[in-house]
């Protein structure tokens, strides 16, 4: 396997008028092709920081980010896909057109990119709503829509930002199991920043474990389960015990 | 009788076939009717309290007085010739005013160091009342069509500039990333996510504008104009002819209120997302 992502010691530090602040300090690390990495934390860990870092909004400030063959921060890549909080869907474009932004920012839209983008709303069952406009959707539907808008340009890296985090336990269960579909489907890598521990457990191959002030990797956990995972994995004893693991590092930082 | 309420109210909602659509359309119905009784009252009493009240003519004029100086055959050619002149400074000074303030509201908001030091200027200048320089622009541009066109611009300019800073400000934050992560250049940024973000509030602008542009064009022309319904006004006033002056204002009345609902319906084309 090669390496899609690579950070050496990268750090960020913002200058405020009361001092610098340091979001991240020394993360390194290594994710390879079509890897799910899962980054838990507090807020204030920095893990949105290196979210941004990874899809060029914000520049690292000391080491180096290699993404694919460009180097983070020298030349913007378009070649990731992003999952905010929020749907973030333009309610003045129709599903389709919302799904299409990607391609539409760079060309004209052709029969192939729209019938990718057709076969990308089924594949979540959103194939009917193609026409509708954000608003006549539920929050998970908007979602799924958002899922399909960070894949439609096929971009090597796929981040998500606390995707799930405005939804209900339940839905959020759902999209879950659907992501890790979408995941299998399409080997994405995928980079998911999260509160929520068993999410990450429940998603990732391996989760990255983040403390705040300054923010840094405190631990690297591999997740033993199969690249399929099921709702009913969450009920097993091996899960609960990782999710605990984990947890740990967040009762002693606590502490 | 608390009690005889709620079984009226019971008994409406089990009405099977009565959707909650229908229900809104009768409600809607009914405000309707009832803002048309108003009217009728209101002109019954205008017809008949002035004279039973003994008021002259020359300070309230029976309603069938103003009617008749309203369709007097005679008057109507003046009538329309007025018309044209007035709704021509107001519709020029608009198109100018809202291109003016779109222009530069999105120049500034991309701005934000000259936004920074040209706002205190125009929070000063917008609380100016506006009209009150009027005189002056008679004096630099004449009694033509110019010196009003001039204050049209100047009264629609500001609202459109405000509201349309406010919503174009007001973007979702990860709506920009969205564009920033897929590359978007400053012009798509512009006219794809910022302006049609901001059209609702650019809407509002320009509602403001349709009224300010109205009260410019006839403050400018009392102050000093060859034509026009503000014009015809003073006339009648000099002659002490009050039922042609409320005819105007009639007039002058229906143009403002078309103005605004063609806007409103524009917003309706326009802005579909939006919920009414």
């Amino acid at each position: 396997m090669s390496a899609l992502v690579e950070l050496d010691r990268l750090g960020k530090v913002y200058s405020t008028r009361t001092g610098d602040v340091t979001a991240l300090s020394e993360v390194t690390l290594r994710i390879e092709d079509g890897e799910f990495v899962a980054v838990v934390g507090p807020s204030g860990c920095g893990k949105t920081t290196l979210l941004k870092i990874l899809a060029n909004l914000e520049q690292h400030t000391s080491g180096v980010g290699i993404l694919g063959n460009n180097e983070l921060g020298a030349n913007r890549s378009d070649d990731v896909g992003m999952v905010f909080q929020k749907a973030t869907l333009l309610p003045w474009l129709d599903i389709l057109s919302n799904v299409l932004l990607p391609v539409t920012l760079k060309r004209r839209a052709s029969a192939a990119d729209k019938e990718n983008a057709m076969d990308l709303l089924r594949m979540v069952g959103l194939g009917e709503f193609a026409t509708k406009r954000p608003h006549e959707l539920s929050g998970g539907m908007q979602q799924r829509a958002a899922i399909c808008r960070a894949l439609v340009h096929e971009p090597s890296l796929l981040l998500m930002d606390e995707p799930f985090g405005a939804l209900d336990a339940m839905t959020r269960d759902v999209l879950n199991v659907e992501v890790n579909r979408i995941w299998r489907d399409t080997h994405k890598t995928a980079v998911l920043i999260t509160h929520s521990i068993p999410e990450a457990v429940f998603l990732a191959q391996r989760v990255i474990v983040m403390s705040p002030r300054p923010g840094r990797i405190v631990d690297e956990i591999t997740v033993p389960f199969g690249p399929e995972r099921t709702l009913e994995l969450m009920g097993t004893p091996e899960f609960g015990s990782l999710c605990a693991q984990i947890r740990r590092h967040f009762e002693v930082s606590a502490a | 009788m608390s009690t005889t309420t709620s079984t009226d109210a019971r008994t409406t909602s089990a009405t099977p076939r009565t959707t909650p659509r229908r229900r809104r359309d009768a409600g809607k119905r009914r405000q309707v009717v009832g803002s048309l009784v108003v009217l009728a009252v209101l002109l019954l009493a205008w017809q008949f309290l002035p004279t039973a009240l003994g008021t002259p003519s020359y300070v309230v004029p029976v309603f069938s007085d103003v009617l008749a100086a309203l369709t007097d055959p005679a008057a109507f050619p003046v009538y329309l010739e007025a018309t044209v002149a007035t709704m021509t400074e107001v519709l020029l000074g608009l198109a100018i005013g809202v291109t003016l303030g779109l222009v530069l509201a999105i120049t500034l908001a991309q701005l934000p160091t000259v936004y920074g030091i040209v706002f205190p200027y125009i929070v000063a200048i917008e609380s100016i009342p506006k009209v009150a320089v009027a005189p002056l622009f008679v004096i630099w541009f004449g009694f033509g069509l110019s010196s009003k066109v001039v204050v049209v611009v100047l009264l629609a300019f500001f609202p459109v500039l405000v509201n349309t800073l406010h919503g174009l400000r007001g973007v979702d934050k990860d709506q920009v990333d969205l564009f920033r992560v897929n590359g978007a250049s400053p012009m798509q940024m512009r006219l794809r996510l910022l302006v049609p973000a901001a059209l609702p509030q650019i809407f509002s602008g320009l509602e403001l504008a349709v009224a300010n542009a109205m009260i410019g064009a006839i403050v400018a022309e009392f102050v000093g104009a060859q034509q026009g319904l503000g014009v015809l006004i003073l006339q009648a006033q000099g002659r002490m002819e009050t039922p042609a002056v409320f005819a105007l204002l009639i007039i002058l009345s229906a143009l403002g209120i078309t103005l605004n609902v063609l806007v409103r319906l524009l917003r309706r084309v326009v802005v579909t997302w939006e919920q009414h």
